[in-house]
């Protein structure tokens, strides 16, 4: 009889021993997530002023980044964004801490996974920032360049360099983020190489014409300028 | 380059010349500043600087072996204190400021009372023209002087344009050529020149003209101007490319508001500056321009910086200049008062930091060019006075819409 209470009370005794073990742990979870939320929104409400006062919506407008988020139907501020983008990271690794507190080895080794991952997260945050913001300059230096020397396609070519530049940004991040990356180096090379096989086709046999047209057009444009122009803007 | 100035010891008048590669025009700059010593000032001790900036053409050596070797042709009694000539490159960010810089330490150096440079390329330059910037240095009392020229009709456009009439409006004295590029200054000018932390900026680059004049005004030197006949200087470099010329010449002048934007904000209505020198009339070669091309330019411009112009110059003043692009050649005009307009908000959009420096104002190139065609269309059966008389009507419109610029200057 003895044997059988026995048989019945070790699982429980397990359990109870193993719940003493978990609650000190959950609790310590708890008090994890809370301070942590509490510090995000701290530091969410100091960052909201300090974007404030560096002018930073202004600096968005200038740089086209409020732009680039009106189209993708966001219609909040860009310090606003940028308040909940750095809260919300904060959150979760809040949560990750929290959760890597219960010593649970499942979640012990997502959370490893997780941290191990945040630089290439960061790194692939700031090549899609710097790269935005450079692809956006260069387009614009060809489209003022093109169309001062009266290129009459300087937009087009323009939108091509900045589409060019997005792709190979784009592969650069899918790579970075081990997102398959032989797709992404096979799928880049098809698309790259495929704009460059498709002007090259366009130009030296399709658009032969029109490509001459071009040459001789923007050529005797030069001419023009060199036999006309004399005036001393100066 | 010391134990040189130690051997000179100190001197009157400081003449400088800066020089990149001009082996082929600087003897003649050289000869006619040695001249212009000898018979206008033969009692003053004088010396000739040459700042240049690394030639590899032997630009120094035309320098060292250029002379008046036989004055009796030219004057009827020979100098009595000697002309120095010092050629030496100098030091620092490559670019005209950086050889100014050099002369006006010089001068400093010396103790002069008067200075002038003169470009290097200059073809038509004679002996009066030292006397005409130097005299009202030593006799007139006067710190800075501006050269006066004659000039065609379609030349000087960016100074016609923008520079005359915007730095008039904004100062309140009308130096006619603020960017001439060979003025006359007196040596307590030049010292304070040296005092202003700029040689590590573009004014040591591009941008020392309208810099030295903007300065003088501003800082409340006396400023006169001389007229000095025709200028003709060496063709232009053919490569040398008009939005990077833009961007040199406006980009200066804007910095220069900033700086100087307390001074400007309190100047009401503009005044003449005294001039010196004979006027006379010169006859100026003809003047070749493809108006068909500029206006494609133009319109060319609307299509592809459209987006550009529309936040810059905001929806009213852009649908003018579309409606403008669709005008046809013969009926084409491009009214004074959009065109100050234009300036004012390119002025403000710089303020603002709309966008990089560069782009903002190199994307003017076009409306510069549109409002360059309509004047050569509008000014070729003109006459000179008649001509000068449409910038004279430009400058009343600055002065006119100045409260634009002020109101929303913050």
């Amino acid at each position: 009889m003895e044997d059988f209470i026995n048989l019945i009370l070790d699982p429980l005794k397990e359990l109870f021993l193993k719940f003493k073990v978990f609650v000190p742990n959950f609790l310590a979870m708890l008090v994890i997530l809370f301070a942590g939320i509490v510090i995000a929104l701290i530091i969410k409400r100091f960052l909201a002023k300090f974007l404030a006062a560096i002018n930073f919506d202004s600096w968005s407008d200038r740089m086209g980044f409020t732009k680039l988020m009106r189209r993708g139907s966001m219609w909040s501020k860009p310090s606003a964004v940028l308040c909940e983008i750095v809260f919300w990271l904060m959150v979760i690794v809040t949560l990750m801490s929290g959760l890597s507190a219960l010593q649970i080895p499942a979640i012990d080794q997502l959370v490893n996974q997780f941290f191990s991952y945040i630089p290439r997260l960061f790194s692939a945050a700031m090549i899609l920032i710097i790269g935005y913001l450079l692809s956006g300059f260069i387009s614009r230096t060809v489209l003022i360049a093109a169309a001062n020397s009266g290129f009459h396609y300087a937009k087009l070519l323009a939108q091509a360099v900045h589409t060019m530049l997005i792709v190979l940004i784009l592969a650069m991040i899918m790579e970075q983020l081990h997102i398959a990356p032989s797709i992404v180096l096979a799928a880049f090379s098809i698309v790259f190489g495929g704009i460059v096989i498709a002007i090259a086709i366009a130009f030296g046999v399709g658009g032969i014409d029109a490509a001459r047209r071009i040459i001789e057009k923007e050529a005797s444009q030069k001419r023009d300028e060199r036999q006309r122009d004399e005036i001393d803007h100066i | 380059m010391r134990e040189h100035l130690e051997r000179i010891g100190n001197a009157d008048i400081v003449i400088g010349i800066p020089s990149f590669n001009n082996a082929r025009t600087i003897g003649h700059v050289v000869r006619a500043i040695h001249a212009g010593l000898a018979k206008y000032f033969p009692e003053h001790k004088a010396v000739i600087v040459n700042s240049d900036g690394g030639s590899t053409d032997g630009t120094m050596d035309v320098v060292h072996n250029s002379s008046i070797e036989d004055f009796n042709s030219i004057l009827l009694h020979h100098r009595v204190e000697p002309v120095s000539k010092i050629a030496f490159p100098y030091s620092g960010i490559p670019g005209k400021g950086s050889a100014f810089r050099t002369i006006f330490e010089i001068a400093e150096v010396l103790g002069a009372k008067a200075c002038a440079v003169f470009d290097s390329d200059l073809r038509s330059i004679t002996p009066e023209w030292v006397e005409l910037l130097v005299t009202p240095i030593l006799k007139g009392g006067y710190d800075y002087v501006s050269p006066l020229y004659h000039r065609h009709k379609f030349d000087g456009t960016i100074t016609n344009s923008i520079v005359y009439p915007l730095t008039r409006t904004l100062y309140g004295k009308r130096v006619r050529q603020p960017i001439g590029g060979d003025f006359g200054f007196s040596g307590s000018l030049a010292q304070f020149y040296l005092t202003k932390d700029v040689w590590q900026t573009d004014v040591a680059r591009f941008g020392i003209d309208i810099w030295m004049t903007t300065t003088a005004i501003a800082n409340g030197f006396k400023v006169t101007q001389s007229f000095l006949g025709a200028k003709i200087h060496d063709a232009k470099d053919p490569g040398a490319d008009l939005s990077s010329m833009l961007y040199q010449v406006v980009s200066a002048t804007f910095e220069l508001m900033e700086t100087y934007a307390e001074v400007w904000l309190q100047v009401h209505g503009t005044e003449p500056v005294p001039t010196f020198g004979f006027e006379y009339t010169v006859g100026l070669e003809p003047v070749n321009v493809n108006t068909a091309r500029m206006l494609n330019t133009f319109r060319e411009g609307i299509r592809n910086l459209g987006d550009i112009w529309l936040d810059i110059l905001g929806a009213g003043d852009f649908g003018e200049i579309e409606r403008l692009g669709a005008l046809p050649d013969s009926e084409f005009h491009f009214p004074a008062g959009l065109w100050v307009q234009v300036v004012y908000d390119y002025a403000l959009a710089y303020h603002k930091r709309k966008m990089p420096v560069e782009h903002l104002i190199k994307s003017m190139t076009p409306l510069y060019i549109g409002k360059t065609a309509s004047f050569i269309l509008q000014a070729k059966d003109m006459g000179q006075m008649e001509a000068d008389a449409e910038i004279e009507k430009l400058c009343q419109e600055f002065e006119n819409r100045k409260h634009y610029l002020v109101t929303n200057w913050k």
